[in-house]
């Protein structure tokens, strides 16, 4: 019992202490850490509502030129395709893909490549008019819906429509301090809730019931301190959450005059200096 | 927009005159073929949907859903046993032993950066074919479906990487079954746009018709995740036979192949450490392969 005594005690004897020692003279001297006035920091969600590409980006010159190139050099060398195998001889799909096929070589290699050994003129010009007749019954010939939207003729920024290729972001137009401010969606968090569900309600509570919304991550991606004029009050805290719309549309609650969906060089123009520093990153550039 | 549009529209493939050959190439002495001067390579010849899909939203997403955050610097691996030093006289001449335990499971995976993002590497297609144990030529149906399936071929494109159809061979003896060296099934792994390109095709066209399949069926919650395969960042499942026939590689012509096998596709990710499967499958959904829990 007693030896059990002395080793607890030798445990807990911290290590730098081995001589008996005056300690009490140093530890009163240790001044009392001065714990701040100031009050607790208030937090607030705010949500950066992301509307993904929604066309395939439109290769430059330089990448249809490089594109174009290395499609020749496959071309040239790829194996012998085999025709027996896909198509029954004498086919009308035989024919079509034959015709085509002499079209993709002149396409790439020029109108001298391919030549054209016509045996039988008539039977030729048959052929031609059987595989233009399949195509009218496969309703090919159609145009496909064009890549640029009424709404990006007509500079409607609240369409969804807009911009198909470039990530687009709801931005929020509210009146602050008697001013007109451009911001995201923004709310404050209630002690009970976690940061992501509370900015799935902010959220909703500003753009409306109407919208379909993923919040991406649990941890915020970013946060934000608003410069303080009194030094003295509550600290502002806003803590970024990236969401995407899946469907519908914002029906901006009734503090909000505006909204629109912008790609990220059009909301620099729009947010103040400070704020725009600190969300830029969270942006993509295209 | 709409000027990027009508540039790229007029870049036609411009084509002058040959030019003069003035010295001619060196004839190969086997193929009697002349030898270009230069290794040839085929590479991307269109844009990939998925793999701009990837780069404009999954990754962002999938580096926010997947972060972990660690203020400090992570501690040294613990020794849990002394170095061998072959100089110390003690351990010299004795038996080096290796440490014990499998640590494979427990390790934690690398700290977050923006750098190493979960990313899909590869996507292996494996198909055993059980007939082949009696004669190896009935191996040829699934090699002519996979190479319909997923267009590779050996070194395809001067690509010396690129292994193309594949043949796997039994590597243990099982009573009846199998013996070692026996060729049983064939593999393909697919790399870069052809890898994407296999996932549109089997996300658009096979899954939605496949009778009685609502998704990659998750394992039970109570399993372990500490096994090698739940920490090894591999998403697998399988397709039943009547799948092959809802490719549209295959589907042209079906009637041309003796029969449709199944097969098993297994998504390779750079995902390790605790919980790289979980981080693997939200790479996976994201290209829209559901998940359902039994």
């Amino acid at each position: 019992m007693f030896r059990r005594q002395a080793i607890s005690c030798l445990r807990r004897t911290p290590q730098s202490r081995t001589l008996a020692t005056e300690a009490s003279s140093t530890e009163t001297s240790r001044p009392q850490p001065v714990l701040s006035k100031k009050p607790k920091p208030r937090l607030s969600t705010a949500i950066i509502l992301n509307r993904s590409p929604i066309l395939t980006r439109s290769p430059t010159s330089f990448e249809n030129a490089y594109y174009t190139y290395q499609a020749r050099v496959r071309r040239a060398l790829h194996q012998p395709f085999p025709y027996d195998f896909y198509f029954k001889q004498g086919s009308l799909l035989e024919t079509r893909f034959n015709l085509e096929e002499k079209d993709r070589e002149k396409a790439s290699f020029g109108p001298t490549f391919v030549q054209d050994d016509y045996q039988d003129l008539a039977k030729v010009e048959a052929d031609k008019a059987a595989v233009k007749l399949l195509a009218q019954q496969e309703g090919e010939g159609e145009s496909l819906a064009p890549r640029e939207h009424p709404s990006d003729k007509s500079g409607d920024i609240k369409s969804l429509d807009r911009a198909g290729e470039r990530n687009l972001y709801l931005l929020l137009k509210s009146k602050e301090n008697g001013k007109d401010v451009w911001r995201f969606p923004q709310g404050g968090v209630e002690t009970t809730d976690f940061l992501h569900q509370a900015a799935q309600k902010d959220l909703h509570a500003e753009c409306g019931e109407g919208i379909d919304t993923w919040i991406v991550s649990r941890a915020p991606i970013g946060v934000y301190k608003p410069p303080q004029s009194d030094p003295s009050a509550p600290e502002d805290v806003v803590f970024f959450y990236k969401a995407h719309i899946m469907a519908g549309q914002v029906r901006p609650a009734e503090g909000i005059q505006d909204f629109a969906w912008l790609t990220k060089q059009e909301i620099e123009q729009r947010l103040d200096k400070d704020y725009w520093g600190n969300v830029k990153d969270m942006l993509s550039d295209f | 927009m709409s000027t990027v549009a009508s540039k790229t529209a007029a870049l036609p493939a411009r084509f002058g005159r040959a030019p003069r050959i003035r010295a001619h190439l060196r004839k190969d002495k086997s193929t009697g073929l002349p030898r270009p001067p230069v290794n040839i390579v085929t590479r991307e010849f269109a844009p990939c949907r998925l793999e701009d899909h990837y780069y404009n939203t999954l990754q962002d997403d999938l580096m926010y859903m997947t972060y972990h955050h660690e203020h400090l610097p992570r501690p040294p691996p613990r020794q849990i046993r002394l170095k061998f030093d072959p100089n110390d006289p003690y351990s010299k001449n004795r038996h080096n032993p290796s440490v014990g335990g499998s640590q494979i499971g427990k390790k934690p995976p690398p700290p977050s950066t923006a750098s190493n993002v979960i990313k899909l590497e590869k996507i292996v297609v494996h198909t055993m074919v059980k007939e082949a144990l009696q004669s190896k030529s009935n191996l040829l149906g699934a090699i002519i479906a996979m190479r319909a399936l997923t267009g590779e071929n050996h070194k395809a494109g001067g690509r010396h990487a690129v292994d193309g159809i594949q043949i796997v061979k039994g590597k243990k003896s099982v009573g009846g079954w199998i013996r070692p060296g026996v060729p049983v099934g064939v593999k393909v792994e697919l790399k870069g746009p052809s890898m994407y390109e296999f996932i549109s095709s089997l996300v658009e066209f096979v899954l939605p018709r496949l009778r009685e399949f609502n998704g990659v069926v998750l394992p039970p919650q109570s399993s372990s995740v500490n096994t090698p395969s739940a920490v090894s960042g591999v998403v697998s499942f399988g397709l039943p036979p009547q799948a092959m026939g809802f490719f549209p590689q295959i589907e042209v012509n079906q009637d041309a192949y003796p029969k449709m096998y199944g097969m098993h596709i297994h998504f390779v990710t750079n995902a390790t450490g605790v919980g790289a499967e979980n981080r693997a499958r939200a790479l996976v959904s994201g290209f829209q392969i559901p998940f359902i829990r039994r």
